[in-house]
């Protein structure tokens, strides 16, 4: 996103818009849902892109502070996937580019599906942020 | 069996309510498989969608809604050089997912 951002700047029109939608820098939340109960599993690790995250983020604040974009709207929300099957967390787990589902996160909820029944459903949260800003006639 | 992403559709709508969509000529960057990309290209003039990923813009290519067609385009490229003039979009949407 870093190199992307100056070139981006300069496709875009004065006064447009420049919306950033992206995972905050925390991990995946795991639950798994049974009859009875709903049970935090563990985390996805994501901690492989923080460092990249902070680097969008301090791009875009030289883009605010040197009058090229200025910030309109920010809100937080929580993405949510829902899976149905441990094989539906694996094929959701193999689409993720740098996060790392551990082995044992698995195991846990057969385990878990073992000892209570067949009916649940997996739950994984992520935090999002999502900025407007909005192209200034600033010039780089 | 089945995976469902952003239950409730709460990212799709922050993103419309964001996104000055219509009639609009929208760049996207990281559009992936186009996950989000079918939610607003109905209402801009039109989408132009990258990606550095070849593998996840086929799969866009293969998904891509008939009907919304021939106003989205997908480039394979990083962002650092992109091919068209100053001033050629009225939004930019960053979708990545690092």
């Amino acid at each position: 996103m870093v190199h992307a951002l100056e070139e981006t700047h300069r496709v875009l029109r004065a006064g447009g818009g420049l919306i950033d939608l992206r995972p905050a820098s925390s991990n995946r939340t795991v639950e798994l849902e049974l009859a009875a109960a709903r049970l935090h599993i563990g985390e996805i690790d994501s901690s492989a892109t923080f460092a990249d995250h902070r680097a969008a983020d301090a791009a875009l604040d030289r883009f605010v502070r040197g009058g090229l974009l200025c910030v309109e709207h920010a809100e937080e929300f929580q993405l949510t996937t829902d899976l149905d099957t441990v094989e539906d967390l694996r094929a959701f787990a193999a689409t993720l580019r740098r996060s790392i589902l551990g082995e044992e996160l698995f195991q846990r909820i057969e385990s878990l599906i073992a000892d209570e029944g067949e009916d649940y459903i997996i739950h994984t949260r992520r935090e999002m942020t999502i900025k407007r800003y909005r192209r200034t006639n600033g010039e780089r | 069996m089945g995976i469902r992403s952003d239950v409730g559709r709460i990212e799709r709508q922050y993103l419309l309510d964001m996104l000055e969509v219509e009639g609009a000529r929208i760049l996207e960057i990281g559009c992936g498989e186009g996950r989000l990309t079918w939610h607003f290209a109905g209402l801009a003039r039109s989408v132009v969608a990258f990606d550095v990923t070849p593998d996840t813009l086929q799969d866009a290519l293969r998904q891509r809604p008939e009907q919304i067609a021939d106003k989205v385009s997908f480039l394979e490229a990083s962002g650092v050089h992109l091919p068209f003039k100053s001033g050629s979009f009225d939004q930019a949407l960053f979708t990545l997912s690092f």
